[in-house]
């Protein structure tokens, strides 16, 4: 994508509809970094928490005077802390995604672009995890590791745009590395196809373990999921070449379907298991009111 | 089911190949997809690896398998047991006759009796054994029994159709006999079914398979023809014809009759559908000349539209009449051309030696003479051992094909009274009353004999224009056949015989073709005998200076009556009817072909419809 055109990506209406949006999240900010989402850290905001006794050192501007005239007793007022709420972005590009028409890629960074949007202009920090890292180091270099702030968000923007998918990656491996080096809670979005053949779940267990709220945006093509393939075929995988010999025709995409059908059904158990938001995307849903409408009623934004 | 070819069943040791084709090299077209883990999941869930389960759903693999199983049965040339009849011998019998020349199914009736004799040899297998019998003049076997196909193919094609009439009944008889003794024999009958001859024949006792031959049956034919001198004017010559449409249509043609090859009358005819028409020609006839009466009409059967006939002056023959008076007899005699006739009212032995024939009108002399013999109303002892009177005897029957009773119907004769006998052995009764024959005629120690048991004068016979022409076809027959304008007619395949010249050893005779044929002569016969006349047409008989000529027609109603017929009358009570039985044991491997083929189309279609 050319950083001068942002709007490729995304468009400015489209910019205009997302600044308007905020997350939901179900935990509460563990961040040290203050922002503009209640933690359970006290501090200095207009929201009233508790009382406490007052204690020799305590800053007297804090003193209930209300409650000292009425009981002739000294406690303070506490009020809640506002601290940020970090986003973990990981984005797969590998060579799978770039599936499809449109190609899972595009709608996955299309996902990316808006979820990192909506929490810059939040005063969110956002971590952008792009695996493998063969593709990740693009155009543009290493991605930024670290943005924050409504004016990061071309950066963002821009550095998305620039990627090309390709390589072989690991979902787990890549979930839990990340996970490794986190201290601070937060929100964790996956954007993949979930496709990996050393599976998905202990990267996800990584991150449910510290508390971290997680949403899994599993991305699948329109020939994945009703593939129009016919006769005697050899299907090699893009990944990692291997491949398989494989007999098919119009009576077989049932059982196709069944096939894929039951894989979904083994990743949203997971993920129900596990407190884990599952939402799949179709590459060729109409990602505008998917957005601005499905993830509002999934209550993943308000 | 049996098979032919049981050998051919090593050739299922192919079908493991198709399947070894199919596991060890599948042309595959390669895509690349996203990701081979659903595929694998997918395979894993509906596709067992194992190698016979993979072969489950591959429906052109069955197919091809099916295709090669149908090709093996051919190969093995099954046989089906049908509802038909258990056969080993066929005994095929070809009706050669005249009729089986007609066009109607085209080329010709006989092309179509040897293709589905042709298709006959086809249904044998190797344990079957044929035989043909072409059924004519002469009835011969043209292939004996041989279960080699080649053999009898290059046997049928020596049938060919003659001018002839049918002989099938001794066809049958002969088939009949081959046919004893030997077990699961089928006797196949091809023909038209214009048959005369099998109302005396038995049932032989084999299967008996009528398949008859052709369709139509559109024929107009000169199905009788004769020459005699002109009653009313005895110089000049009549002749009779009758002509008959067996068709459905009415027709128009014209009946031409020529003498000796100059037109002598061209006569417009309109015959209706079914109908035989008579017709007489009066002509001058100087000499001896070959009458031809021919039909302008394309049909049918075209053997049947000419007759040529020799037609001969009478020589004179002398005649004693021994009567008290009997003006009628004599009126009729004298009205026979070349007959020198003398009458007495008493009997002359001196004038009987002079005679050809002599006519005893009532009168018995003691001893009969050894001449030809008209006997009217005379009893002698010799032939009858016993007469008893019989009063207004009423005339029940005549034999009509008889020469002497052509022409001459005994309707509505009354007869006063007559002797009742008994017929003796060499007398053919030709009249007969309901108590006792009132002719008779036959040949006695060397004499021709005319009995009348009745005395004419006593009926009203006389009185009937039937009465001279008795007595002219009776006098005519009495005669020496020599000196019958007639003689030299034959139907074809009759056989001639005739008086030989002693003084040579061969005569020629020259065929209706032209090719001449020599007969080495016995000195010590006067007789010679000329069977082969089987060709319609004039013979020339030369021997010296001489030459004599003589005709051969088929003349034949039966044969001219060409309409199909789906049953033909054995005996008296049995009847073939047209059978489309097949065999028992029926070939099946064309069809399993067939089949074969139909799936291996359906098989390109299947796979045409499945890779696109």
């Amino acid at each position: 994508m050319n950083p001068g055109k942002p709007d490729s990506l995304i468009s400015p209406e489209w910019l205009r509809y997302l600044e308007r949006l905020s997350f939901l999240s179900r935990k509460r900010s563990r961040s040290s970094q203050r922002g503009e989402r209640r933690s359970r850290a006290r501090g200095h905001s207009v929201e009233f928490a508790d009382h406490r006794n007052y204690v020799v050192g305590d800053d007297l501007r804090y003193l209930d005077w209300n409650l000292l005239g009425r009981l002739d007793r000294l406690f303070l007022k506490i009020y809640e802390e506002e601290r940020e709420l970090p986003l973990h972005l990981f984005v797969d590009l590998s060579e799978s995604m770039n599936f499809g028409t449109p190609s899972k890629f595009d709608v996955a960074r299309q996902i990316a672009a808006a979820m990192g949007y909506v929490a810059l202009n939040g005063f969110d920090r956002v971590h952008l995890n792009l695996f493998p890292n063969s593709a990740a180091q693009g155009a543009q270099g290493l991605p930024p590791r670290h943005l924050r702030g409504k004016g990061s968000s071309m950066r963002l923007l821009d550095h998305l745009s620039a990627l090309r998918p390709g390589g072989q990656g690991s979902l787990n491996q890549a979930l839990q590395e990340a996970a490794r080096g986190n201290r601070r809670q937060g929100t964790v979005m996956v954007i993949s196809d979930f496709m990996d053949p050393d599976g998905y779940e202990s990267g996800l267990k990584a991150w449910c373990s510290q508390g971290m709220d997680v949403h899994a945006f599993m991305v699948l093509a329109s020939e994945e999921l009703n593939p129009t393939l016919h006769g005697d075929l050899r299907l090699v995988d893009c990944e990692n070449g291997s491949h398989e010999e494989v007999t098919f025709g119009r009576h077989q995409l049932k059982a196709y379907q069944a096939t894929l059908q039951g894989y979904l059904d083994q990743i949203q158990n997971f993920c129900r298991r596990h407190a884990i938001g599952f939402h799949l995307v179709p590459s060729h849903i109409n990602l505008e009111s998917w957005l601005l409408a499905d993830l509002r009623k999934a209550m993943l934004w308000k | 089911m049996q098979f032919l070819t049981p050998t051919a069943f090593w050739f299922a040791l192919t079908l493991p190949v198709i399947i070894a084709f199919y596991l060890l090299k599948r042309r595959r077209q390669t895509r690349v997809v996203s990701t081979s883990l659903l595929w694998t999941r997918f395979l894993a869930e509906h596709q067992a690896n194992a190698p016979f389960q993979k072969l489950r759903r591959h429906w052109l693999l069955l197919l091809q398998l099916l295709i090669l199983s149908l090709a093996i049965l051919a190969l093995a040339r099954p046989l089906i047991q049908g509802n038909g009849l258990e056969r080993e011998w066929l005994i095929v019998l070809i009706d050669t006759s005249a009729s089986m020349q007609s066009t109607d199914v085209k080329p010709s009736r006989m092309e179509q009796a040897h293709r589905e004799v042709e298709a006959l040899i086809e249904t044998m297998d190797e344990t079957d054994q044929m035989m043909l019998i072409a059924a004519g003049y002469p009835t011969r076997v043209i292939q004996s029994a041989t279960s080699s196909k080649t053999d009898l193919r290059r046997a049928l094609g020596k049938i060919p159709a003659a001018d002839t009439g049918t002989r099938l009944a001794e066809g049958l008889k002969l088939a009949s006999t081959f046919a004893e003794g030997l077990e699961a024999v089928q006797i196949h009958l091809f023909t038209d079914g214009a048959i005369s001859d099998l109302k005396d024949q038995q049932w032989p006792e084999a299967d008996l398979v009528y398949h008859p031959i052709g369709q139509g049956g559109e024929n107009v034919g000169i199905v009788s023809m004769d020459i005699r001198p002109n009653p009313e004017d005895p110089t000049s010559t009549a002749i009779f014809a009758g002509i008959a449409n067996y068709g459905s249509q009415p027709r128009e043609l014209i009946l031409e009759l020529s003498l000796d090859d100059q037109l002598v009358e061209g006569r417009p005819l309109d015959i209706a559908a079914g109908a035989t028409a008579s017709q007489t020609f009066i002509a001058n006839q100087p000499e001896e000349g070959v009458f031809k009466l021919s039909i302008n009409l394309k049909d049918d059967l075209e053997i049947d539209n000419e007759v040529s006939l020799v037609s001969r002056l009478p020589k004179s023959a002398s005649v004693l009449l021994v009567s008290q008076g009997n003006r009628f007899l004599e009126r009729a005699i004298s009205s026979i051309p070349g007959l020198a006739l003398a009458v007495t009212d008493t009997w002359d032995p001196l004038a009987s030696e002079q005679a050809d024939l002599i006519i005893l009108d009532g009168i018995l002399p003691e001893s009969l003479p050894a001449k030809h013999l008209l006997a009217i109303d005379v009893f002698p002892q010799a032939w009858f051992e016993k007469v008893t009177p019989e009063e207004s005897p009423t005339v029940v029957d005549w034999l009509a094909t008889h020469p002497i009773m052509r022409f001459s119907p005994l309707d509505n004769v009354s007869i006063a009274s007559a002797g009742g006998i008994k017929a003796p052995s060499w007398a053919t009764p030709i009249v007969e009353a309901s108590q006792t024959p009132l002719i008779l005629a036959g040949e006695e120690q060397g004499r021709r004999v005319v009995w009348l048991g009745f005395n004419p004068l006593n009926s009203t016979w006389p009185l009937r224009v039937s009465f001279p022409i008795f007595v002219q076809n009776a006098i005519q027959w009495l005669t020496a056949p020599e000196q019958e304008s007639s003689w030299g007619n034959l139907h074809t395949g009759e056989a001639l015989v005739t008086g030989a010249d002693h003084d040579s050893d061969t005569v020629n005779i020259r065929l209706p073709d032209g090719s001449v044929q020599s007969l080495s002569l016995n000195p010590e016969t006067t007789q010679f005998v000329f069977s082969d006349t089987f060709s319609q047409g004039i013979y020339q008989i030369e021997h010296r200076d001489m030459i004599e000529r003589f005709a051969s027609n088929l003349l034949d109603p039966s044969e001219s009556d060409t309409g199909p017929r789906s049953t033909i009358q054995l005996g008296d009570y049995g009847q073939i009817t047209a059978s489309t039985q097949e065999r028992a044991q029926v070939e099946s491997w064309r069809p399993i072909l067939l089949l074969a083929l139909s799936v291996l189309l359906f098989e390109w279609f299947y796979y045409h419809r499945r890779t696109v």
